[in-house]
């Protein structure tokens, strides 16, 4: 890596006006992604603020929703008594990601900003229509993730927390890249009074997004059967060394039917 | 003995790796596209299933010792006999060849080329 200056902010407006007296300043999570592109050089920040002291962890019940600190790791959630309660889809979630060691230093406030096309928050927090909350606003899912690595953040603008409405069921199933277990596809289905909401991971070009061609046919008939009526577009859709875009697009069949099993 | 079944535990491993994950992908230029353990997949523990290893010994004639290397068996075995087990797994569609590493897209596609072949 190249040399670089550590501070370590004290709150969130001091990690704001660090980042901000910074060239090219870096905030610093659980550093799961950050710092393996910091050893290859693949970035290059003059200054990472540390926001480890910021207090910005631990899970709360809001009611309809639960709140989760940005700075709250992986396992932390997998094992919340309060997320498995309320949406043990997100518990599900959390406690595959990556591996053991990733899970007890990711966050789910790293993992969201980032928006990494294959991560799998980004598709909990869009398909339960969450909130992201930062220091100066609240940023609704639908206008939060904007496209590949990009989201709706200013600079200098920090997560502190994410909101997420309790659905009446929801699911998470993903196919895993062998190599990187990242997700190669995977699918949040959840289910609210309203109507059903679906978000795509490891499958778009633009990063996570809604498949509202599920949501109608989920909306008419919430069953595993429903799926199979819908014709999925290999259009916009990834193709790299591990899945083409049109295998790609029967792994979104194939895992929105088993997350709708896995709604129960 | 405990180093003959780690021995042939760990060339099982390797094989299974070469049949269904391992894959050094290179583009056009003949840039390796697979250059980190992100992207090439090593075959790990979750990858594999419990194992029980039997022994059938035989002294070996050629030498006054009676010995003979055992850690090549498990890597030579289990590729044909993994890939023998996709080929017959797939003969209900038609598919009586496929390339390794036998990956779930692979896989996948040599159905569906066998499928729209069957149509035609």
């Amino acid at each position: 890596m190249y040399a670089t200056t550590y501070v370590k902010a004290t709150d969130v407006a001091d990690a704001a006006s660090r980042l901000d007296a910074a060239d090219d300043g870096k905030l610093l999570a659980g550093g799961m992604t950050l710092l393996p592109t910091l050893k290859q050089r693949l970035a290059n920040p003059d200054c990472l603020v540390d926001l480890a002291g910021c207090d910005l962890g631990g899970i709360s019940d809001d009611g309809d929703s639960i709140r989760i600190g940005a700075m709250t790791r992986h396992v932390d959630v997998a094992n919340a008594p309060v997320v498995q309660k309320a949406i043990p889809a997100v518990a599900h979630l959390a406690g595959h990601i990556g591996d053991r060691q990733v899970r007890n230093r990711g966050t789910i406030g790293g993992s969201v900003a980032n928006n990494d096309p294959s991560a799998c928050y980004p598709s909990a927090v869009l398909a339960l229509g969450g909130t992201v909350h930062t220091q100066n606003r609240s940023i609704a899912a639908d206008e939060f993730f904007t496209g590949m690595f990009d989201t709706a953040l200013d600079e200098d603008e920090i997560i502190t927390a994410i909101s997420l409405p309790k659905p009446e069921k929801a699911g998470y199933v993903k196919f895993p890249n062998p190599a990187s277990r990242y997700a190669m596809v995977g699918v949040f289905v959840a289910k609210f009074a309203d109507g059903v909401r679906v978000a795509v991971t490891g499958a778009g070009e633009d990063g996570v997004f809604r498949a509202t061609d599920i949501e109608a046919a989920l909306d008419a008939d919430f069953s595993v059967g429903a799926i199979d009526k819908v014709s999925i577009s290999a259009d916009g859709l990834m193709s790299d060394i591990h899945a083409s875009a049109d295998y790609r697009a029967h792994l979104i069949a194939e895992m929105a039917r088993r997350a709708v099993t896995a709604c129960g | 003995p405990m180093i003959v079944h780690g021995q042939v535990h760990g060339g099982i491993g390797q094989g299974v790796g070469q049949a269904l994950l391992e894959n050094a992908h290179y583009d056009d230029n003949g840039q390796l596209l697979t250059a980190s353990y992100m992207d090439y997949c090593m075959p790990r523990a979750d990858d594999l299933p419990s194992m029980q290893v039997d022994c059938l010994v035989t002294a070996c004639t050629h030498n006054d010792l009676g010995v003979k290397g055992c850690g090549e068996a498990g890597a030579i075995a289990s590729p044909p006999a993994l890939i023998n087990a996709v080929i017959d797994a797939l003969t209900p569609f038609g598919v009586t060849d496929l390339s390794m590493p036998a990956t779930p897209e692979k896989v996948w596609r040599a159905i569906q080329d066998a499928q729209a072949k069957a149509a035609e």
